[in-house]
């Protein structure tokens, strides 16, 4: 789909390719100092130069390779899926994530030095390109844009970029959000699931709720009371098991709509659906507890 | 790995984020959720229901149902709104609390007025 320039859906796409780069940014200046920092002098100036070109080069690549794997079926749900992930490990609060480096000893020759650059920034790489794929609607502009973006941040930003997140950290939170809701309209575009999307209409709103809840769950979680945090596992799960069961009614043709049922086994599973979830909560509240009790008893000892 | 864990206040953003930042992004997701309902619902069905009103203003300008159409800077535009009507709204109603709490009994001046 190629979007109109400068309409309000190529700047919304452009914006979230923007605020994608600035929260899921590699940290590709501190990596290259980390591996150059024990070569010799005039060594380290080529492995900077080779690094960064090598990081800019694997970054293109992935960045035009997204693009054609997103169109094969299959790849939009697991892409959001993917997503959903990526927000989650974004929202969840690591005291000590400065210290899980990808790259922690300096590098001995040219070669090792160019290669741990390379591969450290496939690997930091790879969400921040899926999240810009999906956000870029296939658009190849889009693409080219956000590289034209993210380069600058991953070779020299990175200094910009935490003064702006220490300065106003709820764009971590809005940045969440944005990921969450473009896995969103990911899932949505499944060239697999849009018939079944457009048969049951209700379900978008379902999977956006669920999208979110697991999405923002561990913001939100720091935020509840201890009695209060089961209700981040308990939302989900009970989307969960009502979309399973609109799924279930798809592919083996079953009624589980609410009072339509037309024989005794249908009855039932309507009950199931409306009521069967109860006990499961109550045993995982239960379960929990237990947990938290033995948790308790083991800390006293 | 990110960019954004090598500040320690970036990597515990939820403990030090402020009051008003979250209440814009969460009046956003809440916009992005009502768009999604737009795109779930089926207008004939709120005609038939006799529900237009509930979701559509008297001059049909703004409706939720239209939301589905809304792009990323819409959102962020309607979730501003929203947030600064929350904002509004909870300095008006707690301004009317204030006034309507009574005056403590044990006070020297029960009915606070100077004259």
């Amino acid at each position: 789909m190629e979007l109109e320039f400068f309409s309000a859906a190529f700047l919304s796409a452009l914006f979230a390719i923007v605020l994608i780069d600035l929260v899921l940014a590699g940290d590709n200046a501190l990596i290259i100092g980390l591996v150059a920092r024990n070569l010799p002098k005039n060594t380290q100036n080529k492995v900077i130069f080779w690094g960064t070109f090598g990081a800019i080069a694997i970054r293109a690549a992935m960045a035009i390779l997204v693009v054609y794997i997103l169109a094969v079926p299959g790849f939009m749900l697991g892409g959001g899926l993917a997503l959903v992930w990526i927000a989650r490990k974004l929202l969840t609060p690591e005291p000590d994530a400065a210290a899980n480096h990808l790259a922690k000893a300096p590098a001995a020759t040219f070669a090792g030095a160019v290669r741990t650059i390379v591969i450290a920034d496939a690997v930091m790489g790879v969400d921040n390109v899926l999240a810009i794929g999906g956000a870029a609607h296939g658009s190849i502009l889009l693409i080219v844009l956000g590289l034209a973006i993210s380069v600058p941040i991953i070779v020299w930003g990175s200094q910009l970029v935490i003064k702006l997140v220490d300065r106003y950290p709820s764009v971590i939170l809005l940045g969440g959000a944005v990921l969450a809701w473009t896995a969103y309209s990911m899932i949505v575009r499944e060239p697999l699931l849009v018939a079944w999307f457009e048969a049951h209409p209700a379900t978008k709103l379902v999977v956006a709720i669920l999208i979110f809840s697991i999405s923002l769950g561990p913001w939100y979680s720091e935020r509840l009371s201890e009695h209060m945090k089961p209700l981040v596992v308990l939302l989900p799960a009970l989307l969960v098991w009502m979309l399973s069961f609109e799924v279930a009614a798809s592919v083996w043709k079953v009624q589980v709509d609410y009072l339509l049922a037309r024989d005794e086994g249908e009855y039932l599973l309507e009950g199931l659906r409306w009521l069967g979830w109860l006990p499961l909560a109550a045993g995982f509240l239960w379960l929990r507890e237990q947990v938290v009790k033995r948790n308790a008893r083991s800390a006293r000892a | 790995m990110l960019l954004i864990h090598r500040s320690q206040r970036a990597a515990n953003a939820v403990r030090t984020v402020s009051p008003g930042g979250e209440l814009f992004v969460a009046s956003v997701v809440i916009c992005m959720i009502l768009a999604s309902f737009g795109d779930a619902v089926d207008p004939t069905w709120i005609g038939e229901a006799g529900l237009e009103f509930t979701l559509f203003d008297l001059g049909g300008e703004f409706s939720v149902l239209a939301m589905r159409h809304w792009h990323l800077l819409q959102l962020l535009l309607g979730g501003a709104a929203l947030a600064a009507g929350i904002t509004v709204l909870r300095i008006f109603g707690g301004a009317f609390y204030k006034v309507l709490r009574p005056a403590p009994t044990g006070g020297v001046e029960k009915v606070p007025i100077k004259l």
